[in-house]
């Protein structure tokens, strides 16, 4: 009974913040970018990317995404739901990933979109020019459009780690109550507890049983 | 519980016929994991029910440094165990029968120091000689704890029982009880669960 009304209470509390939280929808979208000339390693494809996003991304652009994402909040709280992540060991070779969480699907997917679609533009608009001392771009595409995302679960996810917490602090706490106690529920109670045959029960009957 | 119209009397018979069942169980120390178990009851119901049964019994009360059987009895302590130890008499001197067949002992005057009274040769040989009269002797001893610390309390005799008040003694302090107990090596008979609802 202890270690279920634990379980109930915690997965209680873990799903009740999690329904009043505002949910959560997360979109992705891939670019592909080639240099133009063949790089070897994850390092210096990983620096030929950063170099990439630092030449094209720019405060203008995140601006224009925001705008075409119908952002209306703040460009801080915009930064912290964007997520773009250089990846160089796909199958279509280096590129980044754009990742955008927002509460409504459609403004996920709007936002990862209008980051590749712009970001792709920008490697244009570089016009085969190296970006710094980095090799220049040789072609570079929107490899992969975002879809409204699919809802993130996490009231769920709360609510199956608070039910496993509730199992071992119930547990736990039933254990050490359990050891704590000194009500015996009778023989069998007591042979499994000391692991010795009880040779018999004395009932409590004497008005006077305090010595020995 | 020496009446033998007593409510709990079939319950002393019951654990009298369950002993007796066991092997080697002519001497029998009777411990409890803290005070307050009742040892001492527990040892004049059974010997009260030993006697019943037709057997000749005695109760010892080995618990030099906090001796209970004399004043369970009302009676004094004059003379007992530790009387028995240089002289040559067995005990059947210093104690008396409180029914037929049920002779208890006190633990006589403690003058020296209780722990090493008890660590002295002559309570093995003191009921060694009782044996020789008595189908069973109870030995009244002090908590486990103290028993634990008392090679002759430790394997002087045939074996061990624990007894548990079903209220007083928490479980894990039982349970650690049992296991030093077994650890150490003695033949722990069996539990008596005290003070049942």
């Amino acid at each position: 009974m202890l270690v279920l009304g634990v379980v109930l209470v915690l997965v209680g509390i873990a799903l009740f913040f999690g329904f009043i939280r505002e949910p959560v929808y997360t979109a992705e979208a891939r670019v592909s970018v080639r240099p133009q000339e063949e790089l070897d390693g994850e390092e210096a494809r990983f620096a030929f990317l950063e170099q990439v996003r630092g030449a094209v991304v720019t405060k203008k652009m995140l601006s224009e995404v925001r705008r075409r994402a119908g952002w209306e909040a703040s460009p801080k709280a915009f930064s912290e739901r964007l997520d773009p992540r250089p990846v160089v060991n796909t199958g279509s070779g280096p590129g980044l990933q754009i990742r955008f969480s927002a509460n409504e699907p459609g403004q996920a997917a709007r936002a990862a979109n209008a980051y590749a679609e712009l970001f792709v533009r920008g490697i244009e608009n570089l016009d085969g020019r190296p970006p710094a001392d980095g090799a220049p771009v040789a072609q570079a595409a929107v490899a992969q459009r975002a879809v409204p995302g699919s809802y993130s679960p996490r009231p769920l996810i709360y609510a199956a780690i608070a039910a496993g917490a509730g199992l071992l602090v119930g547990g736990a706490a039933a254990l050490i109550l359990e050891g704590r106690a000194s009500g015996w529920r009778g023989v069998r109670d007591a042979e499994l507890t000391l692991r010795v045959p009880v040779l018999g029960t004395i009932p409590d009957y004497s008005p006077k049983k305090t010595e020995g | 519980m020496l009446d033998p119209a007593s409510p709990v009397r079939g319950n002393y018979e019951e654990l009298a016929a369950n002993l007796l069942k066991l092997e080697r169980t002519a001497s029998v120390v009777v411990t409890s994991p803290d005070p307050g178990a009742g040892r001492t009851s527990v040892c004049l119901g059974l010997g009260a029910a030993l006697a019943g049964m037709g057997r000749r019994a005695a109760v010892v009360d080995c618990n030099l440094e906090n001796a209970q059987l004399h004043r369970v009895l009302g009676e004094p302590n004059f003379v007992g165990l530790t009387s028995g130890f240089d002289d040559g008499k067995t005990l059947e001197h210093y104690g008396h029968e409180i029914i037929p067949g049920l002779l208890v002992v006190p633990t006589g005057p403690v003058l020296l120091d209780p722990a090493s009274l008890l660590e002295d040769e002559g309570v093995k040989k003191a009921v060694r000689g009782l044996r020789k009269s008595r189908d069973l002797v109870l030995l009244d001893a002090p908590v486990a704890g103290r028993v634990l610390r008392s090679p002759n309390l430790l394997g002087g005799f045939d074996g061990v029982l624990l007894v548990v008040h079903a209220s007083r003694t928490p479980k894990s302090v039982a349970r650690e009880t049992a296991d030093d107990l077994l650890e150490a090596g003695v033949n722990l008979l069996g539990v008596v669960l005290n003070g049942c609802s």
